[in-house]
This record gives structure tokens, C-alpha cells and sequence, in this order.
């Protein structure tokens, strides 16, 4: 058991979540093929418009279209089944938490790609100043807001205000990346088109193209770029706090030497600077357990599932994932 | 006016002999006056014998780096093909010499560093020097220690570590020092030198890390005492040499705990020491502490615990990663008390009191040494708070001033013994 | 004739010199103090008059010196140890140049005299701690070491290591360290070594307190030991001038005070 302990603390983190995200993108992507069909309440997207080959639904796009009725419906029963969703969902995501995002989401998935790839050109991330990270932190609650509400105000009149046209009964995913690039991985480039049918739709799928744009080029400069205005990160972090995946800190073992900061794709400062809170799974953590893997202090951080640690920093962990055991060849 | 006929010494000769008599002596005792005496030490004692009584040169042929302080990334010297020396110095002699130079209250190992400038007298002599601008007294010693025909890099160092902006200063700073090192050295930093570098200092790291390892146990199998001094042979020795003779350090001592030798009795308090580092040969007070039958688990001090505790840790094994990494390494596990407020020291302490069981911590500050003095009010309450029975000591480099300053420690070694055994 | 005597009593010995009315020195003796220090005095003093084939009223004038100046009534007059060893000291080097600081080691205290170009002492220094860096300490470094007290000082040039330091002041405490540094066999001439360096510190601390100054003149019965003095050399980085029979200075200072005195009186 301790021999165990001690082989998955030592592990190379990196490698292991890397083949854990290609099978988790295969699945999700590809996983219909085989039939696998994991209902459409995952916490992560898993692209609707995927047709045959997706694995499983985003919930994030079936919220949008349980929400595009009249107040009516959700009296009696059609609440009940809306909240019956929420807890499906929710139910999933108490699962991993948000490692939803940081070992399963192939947007995520494919961020990291891309950083693999700029890593190999040698080519220097970009980093946000503390200021702007601040700033664009409830972006992606506004996004979240948005797509709540826009369904509701087609079949509702919201505070007075006109009706939306139907156009816009899913209005994240005109916008979303994944729309297009998750199809694309089946040979599917469908999704890539302009519709010039109505304005609303016209915008929408014009914005949507920027958007991908942008998503691959900023994915590119900047690790897991599309993440800090993620909405789905947004609607789980409230549901983040009784989740059975943590990420637990020491902060009495911590030396804030900054380690785990460095390497956290979401540059959550948090992360080395907070020596009180225990629970550090913030709202843009993705739970990709690096700053454990990049921590050198024996048992300052650890992933704990359902209160058993199952993961954890140690130094000898640390030593052999930086490879500076048995350093051997001459510096004289 | 003489009739005698014997060579007098040169003023080098002289300096010499005082700091090998300084040497020989503390070696003498290393060597002599504790039990069960570690086989593997003995290559750590002859190195700073032959360095320090026989005046042996090290490095010839090679170009050394002189540094002033810790935070001068050794990484970089490496990968850039410069021995780095430390040149944090704890000599009477050569602090004696630095009095003329600097203020009679400022810090003695400050003091013997810019003596041994104003001498001249080294057995591999900087061919530069880089000051980080850390305390006071270090950043101001760049200019006298110029002043006697030195070539002195100051590398601007910040005095908090939680703002953005120091951050990127420091980064900046590192940066700068890699540039003009390449430049003086003619050479490139490239990922595979600097990679190299990273990770043989952090294999000399995990050394250290093992060392320590084993000084939690209930059996101690070394002395305080011997790990100030491999920590201090690393400022100067081969590194190469010193982590073979460290790695055969780290078998024996693996050797000594499955077979429960201690240097320690079993009612010898252990004790955590922290404050201005203990620089070879002043070990004036842990010699006090571990000649009163206790023994020195842990220690938060720049020469040994906060030189080796920090490991650069990089993500993307590129140069624009490692050097950030270096940076950072160098600056943010600091607990230094130059930075504005130190909590992070204070949360040091009480952590190593708790992971190596110790019955009390020992805070010596230098006299002179401005920072530490200041802070010790704040971690005394704090030890307080803590229910961690501490003892505060001023002391200097002068040999005399045993008597009073061995009471002391005894005394409080005795109240921890008997702390110990009413709470049994 | 015309002769004159001083008499230094000291601690640990009995020095006397004889002059004639010029000043030469005629003759010196030397005895152990030992327990009656008026006896002794007189006693030596026959020794020295009949060795001299002089006649006791020859002597005119005696003046007395030394830690136990005033128990010898007989003396015409008595003058503290210091003027005496600067008188004596200046005399004793004239062929060699001007005086200008005085090391004295003497049984139980060291002296630092230093002096203005008239030959007035300006300054005095004198060891405020018992018998460290004083002749008894040696005494009892040679006792522990089992060897004669005359063979420190070739023991000090055999030796081949560093010097080990002993750092206790006080004699009582060096003994210790010295059992102890016997006990880990290091070598007697690196102990021994040691020893000197720690004493020749002690009295550079002291010369440096009324000032370093070229022309050091180095008496005493510790002066005899050529490793002390090379040990005071080192430290205080000059030569330094040992009078070839460096015990009897402040007796022959005592002397030439007397000749001046008397002719002083009878002028």
C-alpha cells in the first residue's frame, strides 16, 4: 500500500495527464462510434453538434435549451425535470470537480496542445498583470448570466422588454469554439459557416468565427486561454463546494516559494500566497494538479477524494519530476 | 632596530596563520570532542583544513565568481562556466581587519568579508564580484570593497517579495546579472548549460533535503555542527567533490540510523537555531549548544537551511522559464529579514519545530546585524504564542566572549530538559 | 672607586647590577626571590661585591627597585620598576639606536613602556589579569608539558602544523586546554607554538594600548625564549631588540639612577 502510495507520488504528472486527456477526448469525441453515450448532463463540453461520434452532451447547451420556454412550463412538472438536470449535473460534477476541466474538457484538451506546441518552438507564454487578472475575472459570470437569460427572454418577456427572435435559443454555442472544432476532429466542418438567413443569426455565427479565432490564437500566447471566460467554469464553481475531488493546502508546510504559482496554467496566485484556506479549488482552478506535482515541500498540497489523499506533494516526487536525481555527468 | 634573526611574516603570512589557528582549533573540536564521530565528515574537515590552514587553491585555472549574498544564482555561474564563491566570511582575523573600514557596530561577518578585501588575501581570489543589494550593510560594502581596485556588479534586489512589481524587478535584475556574466565569461547561456546547471544544484539540494531527513529521527546521527559545516563547504568546494563526498555522507548516515547511533543523549534537547548564519569558523554558539549536551535538529539561517531548502522548480524547460524559475527561487522562499514583514520566517520556525520535534529554538543575531535584531521581538512573541520555548543571544566574532554566552545556553538547555521530563 | 648598585627584586628572582661612576656595567647577579626577599638581596649583593673583588664601602649609592623595592631599606632610595627599566633599557641598546617602546615579561605581570625621544616614559601599560601572558604562565605550560622552560623556545621552531591556540586567559584554565589538546596527541610544538602566539597577542594587545612605535625593546627573563620572541615579532610585524642578557635591565637602570643621583646629591 505505502509502496503504491509513494509510486503515484513520484509519478510524472505531465505524461500521465496527457494520455489521461487524449482518452478522455477520444471518449468524449469519438465514444459515440462505440456507442457510448454518457447523457447530455456532462460538466464539460462535450459538443451536441458533434452528431454520432460524441460520447456524451455539455449541459451548458442543453441548459440553453431547457430554459427557452415560457415561465409557465416550469410549474409542476417542467420544474421538476429542469432541476432534476441541474442535479444530474451537478451529481456528475461532484465527481472530479473541476478536473472536469483540467483532464476532460477537449477545449481544454486542445489548449494544452497548443501549448505543447509553442512550447516546442521555444516561443515564451504571455501572462496577464495582476491588475487585468483581476479585472476579467467576471467576465465569464456575465457570459454565464447571458446565456441564462437570453433563452428565457425568447418565449418571456423579461421586465417588459421585447421578445428575442428564435435565433437565439442557444446562444453560447453560436459563439463557442468547440461548435466548431470538436466536429471537426470527426471530419465534420459543417459548423464552420456564416448564416446569412437573419441578422441575429448573421452576428452570431460571425462572432462565433472570431471567436475561434481568437480562441486559437490565444491559446497559442497564453496557456489554457479560453478558460478564464469559461462560463461552464463559472456554473460550477457554485457547485464546486461539497465536490468530491479537492485540492487541499498546508499552509503551515508552505515556504511561498512560488513553484506552484508557476506552474499553474490559470495563474491562480492564490495558490502560493494563501497560507490559511485549506480548500484551494478557486472558480478558475481546473484542478490539473500541476502545483502539486510542482511543489517541493512534503505534503503541502494534495488531491483528496472523498477525504483520502490521493495524491500529494513530496520532495523525492518533486526530484525525480524535475529529474535532478543522480545527476552524474561532469560540470567541471 | 633588531638582533634577532628570524623572518618576520608578511602581513599575509600572519593573516594566515591567525585564520588557521582560528580553523584548526574548531576543526580540532569537530574532530576530537564528540561521540561517535562520522567517518564521511572527514573528508569535509581535511577540505577546509587544506583550504583554510594550507592555504590550498581550489579553483586554479577557472574563473571565480565572487558573490555577496545567497541570492546570486548559482545556476547561472555554472551553466555559464564560473565557480561561484560565496564570500560571506566568519573569521576574527579578517573582521578585525574590515574594523577599519567600516563602523565599530556593524556586522562582524560583514565586516571580515570587506577585511578580507582590504587584505587581498585569497586562496582563489573573485575575479568578480556580485552584490545583491540585500541588507544595508552588504549593499554599502560593494563600494568600499571597490574601492580597493575590485570589480563590483551591484544586482538591484528588492525589499518585499509579495508585489507583482518586485517580482518583475528581481526578474529583471537576474536577467541583467546573466547578460554582463555572459559577457565577462564570453559565453552563451543556453537551455542545455542552464538545464544542466538547474538540475545539478538541485541534486546537491536533494542531498541536503536526505541530510535533513535523517536529523528528524529520535536517534540524531549528526551534529549540528557538521552540517553548518558541509553547508558552508559548498559555498566554496568542487561541487562536483562535494556531492560525492555528501552522497557518501548520506549512505553512512543511512547506515547510522538503521543501526540507532546517535551523536545525541537521550535526553538531549533538540533545538531548532535561527538567526545571522554561523560562517565557518564561527560556530561560536552552536558549539556552546551542542558542547551542553543538546543537539541542533534544524536551522533557519542563509548559510545552510535557506540556501539548500528552495529548489527551482520549472515548467517549461525553456531559458525564458528557467530563468523566471531561478528568479523566483531566489526571491520568494526568501525569509531573509531584509524583506518589510516576515511572517513567512516566523511560520519557517515554528514548522521545523514541529517536523523535528524540537524542544526549543536558539535565535542568535550578530551584533550589528540590524534586521535580525529588529526582528527578534516579533518571533520571540510569536515563539511565545506558540508555546516554543526560545533563547535570544547578541554575539560577535571575538574569541572572549565565551563564559556569559555558555551560562546562558546551558541554562536554557537545562530548563528544556526539565520541561521535558514534567511533561513525561 | 666609585660604584653604584641597583637592586631589582622582583616576583620570581633577584637581579642585580653593579656601575662605575661612567656608567659601564661591571657586573650583574641574579638569584631566586624565594621566600625572604631582604635576606636574598643581601646575600646576592655580598656575592656580586666579592665576585667583583670590590669592598662593600665602595659602593656609594644603592637604589632599589621592583616589586620589592621597599623591604630592602638598605637602598638610598627607591624607584618604581618602570622609570628604571626605561633608564636601563635606553642604555643598554645606545649602540643600537633610540628606544622608543619597552616590552617587559616578568614573572607575574607584563610591562608596555613607551617612551619620548628623551627617554621620559610617556605611557605605561601593564596586564590587568593575574598570570596570563606573564613568565608563570610558560612556567607552568613547560610543568604540563614535562619539559624544561629553557627548551620552549627551540621547541617553538620544530614546529611543522598550525599553532593550536589556547584561548583561556587565565593560566589555571590554559592548563586544562593544554591536558586536553595532550590528551588528542597533537604534536608538543604545535602546542607549544600555540602557546607563544597566544601570549605574544595578548602583549601586542598591550603595546597597542600606549602605541606601536619602531625601536621595541623586549626584557624580562621570558625574553630569553627566542620562539616568544619570534611569536611577538610575528604579531606586532617589526624585529624587535632583545639585550643579550635581558633579565638584569631594570637593575642596571637602577644603577645609573643611582650614579645620577648621587651625583645629583654631591654636586
Amino acid at each position: 500500500m505505502l509502496n503504491i502510495k509513494k509510486k503515484i507520488n513520484n509519478m510524472n504528472l505531465i505524461r500521465f495527464r496527457f494520455w489521461f486527456q487524449i482518452v478522455a477526448f477520444a471518449l468524449i469525441v469519438y465514444g459515440g462510434y462505440i456507442g457510448l453515450d454518457l447523457g447530455d448532463k456532462l460538466p464539460t463540453f462535450a459538443c451536441v453538434f458533434n452528431g454520432e461520434g460524441t460520447g456524451g452532451k455539455c449541459y451548458v447547451g442543453m441548459l440553453q435549451h431547457d430554459l427557452k420556454h415560457p415561465f409557465e412550463t416550469f410549474i409542476g412538472y417542467g420544474g421538476f425535470a429542469f432541476l432534476i438536470s441541474l442535479a444530474m449535473f451537478a451529481v456528475w460534477f461532484w465527481v472530479l470537480n473541476k478536473a472536469w476541466c483540467g483532464f476532460v474538457c477537449p477545449l481544454g484538451t486542445m489548449q494544452d496542445w497548443l501549448t505543447t506546441l509553442r512550447e516546442k518552438l521555444k516561443i515564451r507564454f504571455s501572462e496577464y498583470s495582476w491588475a487585468s487578472r483581476g479585472k476579467i475575472k467576471s467576465i465569464k459570470y456575465i457570459l454565464l448570466i447571458l446565456l441564462l437569460i437570453i433563452p428565457v427572454m425568447i418565449s418571456n418577456s423579461v421586465l417588459g422588454l421585447p421578445k428575442l427572435p428564435n435565433g437565439l435559443s442557444m446562444p453560447f454555442c453560436d459563439i463557442c469554439p468547440g461548435r466548431m472544432l470538436i466536429p471537426a476532429f470527426t471530419g465534420n466542418f459543417n459548423q464552420f459557416y456564416i448564416d446569412f438567413t437573419s441578422k441575429t443569426d448573421l452576428v452570431m455565427t460571425l462572432l462565433g468565427m472570431m471567436i475561434l479565432g481568437i480562441f486559437l490564437v490565444g491559446a497559442f500566447v497564453k496557456k489554457r486561454f479560453f478558460c478564464y471566460f469559461c462560463p461552464m467554469a463559472a456554473l460550477q464553481y457554485i457547485f464546486s463546494k461539497p465536490a468530491l475531488l479537492k485540492l487541499y493546502k498546508d499552509g503551515s508546510k508552505c515556504t511561498k516559494c512560488g513553484d506552484c504559482y508557476r506552474a499553474c496554467d490559470m495563474d491562480i496566485l492564490e495558490i502560493a500566497d494563501d497560507v490559511t484556506s485549506k480548500n484551494l479549488v478557486t472558480e478558475d482552478c481546473t484542478l490539473c494538479l500541476k502545483c502539486i506535482a510542482a511543489c517541493p515541500e512534503d505534503g503541502c498540497l494534495e488531491a483528496n477524494f472523498a477525504g483520502k489523499t490521493i495524491f500529494e506533494s513530496t520532495k523525492e516526487g518533486f526530484i525525480l519530476r524535475m529529474a535532478m536525481n543522480n545527476q552524474k555527468e561532469s560540470h567541471e | 632596530m633588531s638582533n634577532t634573526s628570524h623572518e618576520i611574516e608578511s602581513p599575509n603570512e600572519k593573516q594566515n596563520r591567525h585564520k588557521a589557528m582560528e580553523a584548526v582549533k574548531l576543526l580540532n573540536t569537530l574532530r576530537e570532542d564528540f561521540k561517535s564521530p562520522i567517518l564521511s565528515m572527514e573528508y569535509f574537515y581535511d577540505l577546509f583544513e587544506r583550504v583554510y590552514c594550507k592555504h590550498e587553491s581550489l579553483h586554479e585555472g577557472k574563473t571565480k565568481i565572487g558573490t555577496m549574498c545567497i541570492q546570486i544564482p548559482s545556476e547561472i555561474i555554472y551553466a555559464l562556466d564560473g565557480v561561484p564563491i560565496r564570500l560571506c566570511n566568519g573569521f576574527y582575523t579578517d573582521d578585525e581587519i574590515g574594523s577599519d573600514f567600516m563602523p565599530q557596530k556593524a556586522c562582524p561577518l560583514v565586516k571580515a568579508t570587506v577585511g578580507q578585501f582590504a587584505s587581498g588575501n585569497f586562496t582563489d581570489k573573485p575575479d568578480i564580484v556580485f552584490s545583491p543589494t540585500t541588507c544595508d550593510q552588504k549593499t554599502k560594502a560593494g563600494a568600499t570593497i571597490e574601492s580597493f581596485g575590485y570589480k563590483i556588479y551591484d544586482v538591484d534586489f528588492p525589499r518585499t517579495k509579495e508585489s507583482e512589481a518586485s517580482r518583475e524587478y528581481w526578474r529583471r535584475s537576474v536577467k541583467q546579472f546573466a547578460v554582463e556574466l555572459s559577457k565577462f565569461q564570453g559565453k552563451k547561456l543556453t537551455k542545455t548549460n542552464l538545464e544542466q546547471a538547474i538540475k545539478k544544484i538541485g541534486y546537491a539540494q536533494s542531498l541536503y533535503h536526505k541530510i535533513s531527513e535523517f536529523r528528524k529521527h529520535e536517534f540524531v546521527p549528526i551534529l549540528g555542527l557538521d552540517v553548518f559545516l558541509i553547508t558552508n563547504a559548498f559555498f566554496f568546494d568542487k561541487i562536483n567533490n562535494w556531492i560525492e563526498a555528501t552522497e557518501k555522507l548520506v549512505n553512512e548516515l543511512e547506515q547510522r540510523v538503521r543501526n540507532k547511533i546517535s551523536v545525541s543523549g537521550k535526553v538531549s534537547p533538540r533545538i531548532v537555531y535561527t538567526g545571522s548564519p554561523p560562517i565557518f569558523p564561527n560556530y561560536k554558539i552552536p558549539q556552546i549548544i551542542e558542547e551542553s549536551d543538546a543537539i541542533i535538529v534544524a536551522d533557519e539561517t542563509c548559510s545552510s537551511n535557506r540556501m539548500f531548502n528552495d529548489m527551482v522548480a520549472v515548467d517549461e524547460w525553456n531559458i525564458y522559464d528557467m530563468m523566471d524559475s531561478i528568479s523566483d527561487k531566489y526571491l520568494k522562499g526568501c525569509t531573509c529579514p531584509i524583506f518589510t514583514k516576515n511572517d513567512d520566517r516566523i511560520r519557517r520556525i515554528i514548522q521545523l519545530v514541529k517536523t523535528y520535534k524540537a524542544d526549543g529554538v536558539v535565535y542568535q543575531a550578530f551584533a550589528g546585524c540590524t534586521v535580525y535584531e529588529m526582528e527578534q521581538r516579533s518571533v520571540l512573541e510569536a515563539m511565545e504564542k506558540a508555546g516554543i520555548p526560545i533563547l535570544y543571544l547578541e554575539s560577535d566574532y571575538s574569541p572572549s566572549q565565551g563564559g556569559q554566552l555558555s551560562t546562558r545556553v546551558e541554562a536554557f538547555i537545562e530548563s528544556l530538559k526539565t520541561r521535558r521530563r514534567n511533561k513525561k | 672607586m666609585k660604584y653604584f648598585a641597583g637592586i631589582d627584586i622582583g616576583s620570581t628572582a633577584i637581579k642585580i647590577s653593579i656601575v662605575d661612576g661612567k656608567k659601564n656595567l661591571l657586573g650583574s647577579r641574579i638569584s631566586a626571590s624565594g621566600s625572604m626577599f631582604y635576606k636574598y638581596a643581601q646575600e646576592t649583593l655580598d656575592a656580586l661585591i666579592g665576585e667583583l673583588n670590590l669592598n662593600k664601602n665602595d659602593i656609594l649609592y644603592i637604589v632599589a627597585t621592583g616589586y620589592g623595592r621597599k623591604l630592602y631599606k638598605e637602598a638610598n632610595e627607591n624607584i618604581s620598576e618602570i622609570t628604571a627599566n626605561a633608564i636601563g633599557a635606553r642604555a643598554a641598546a645606545s649602540e643600537f639606536g633610540e628606544i622608543k617602546t619597552i616590552i617587559n615579561i616578568g614573572g607575574q605581570d607584563s610591562k608596555a613602556i613607551s617612551l619620548d625621544s628623551d627617554g621620559n616614559v610617556v605611557n605605561f601599560a601593564m596586564n590587568d589579569r593575574c598570570a596570563a601572558g606573564t613568565g608563570k604562565f610558560l612556567d607552568v605550560v613547560a610543568l604540563k608539558l614535562e619539559i624544561d622552560v629553557e627548551t620552549l623556545g627551540e621547541s617553538h621552531f620544530k614546529s611543522t602544523g598550525t599553532p593550536l591556540s589556547v584561548s583561556s586567559t587565565c593560566a589555571v584554565f590554559a592548563e586544562s586546554e593544554i591536558i586536553g589538546l595532550l590528551g588528542n596527541n597533537h604534536s608538543i610544538e604545535d602546542i607549544i607554538c600555540g602557546v607563544h602566539y597566544s601570549i605574544a597577542k595578548r602583549i601586542v594587545k598591550l603595546v597597542k594600548r600606549v602605541g606601536v612605535k619602531e625601536g621595541i625593546y623586549f626584557d624580562g627573563g621570558p625574553a630569553l625564549n627566542m620562539g616568544l620572541v619570534h611569536a611577538i615579532e610575528n604579531e606586532i610585524g617589526q624585529r624587535i631588540f632583545v639585550p643579550s642578557n635581558p633579565q638584569i635591565t631594570t637593575s642596571f637602570g637602577a644603577a645609573i639612577m643611582a650614579v645620577d643621583s648621587y651625583n645629583y646629591e654631591n654636586s
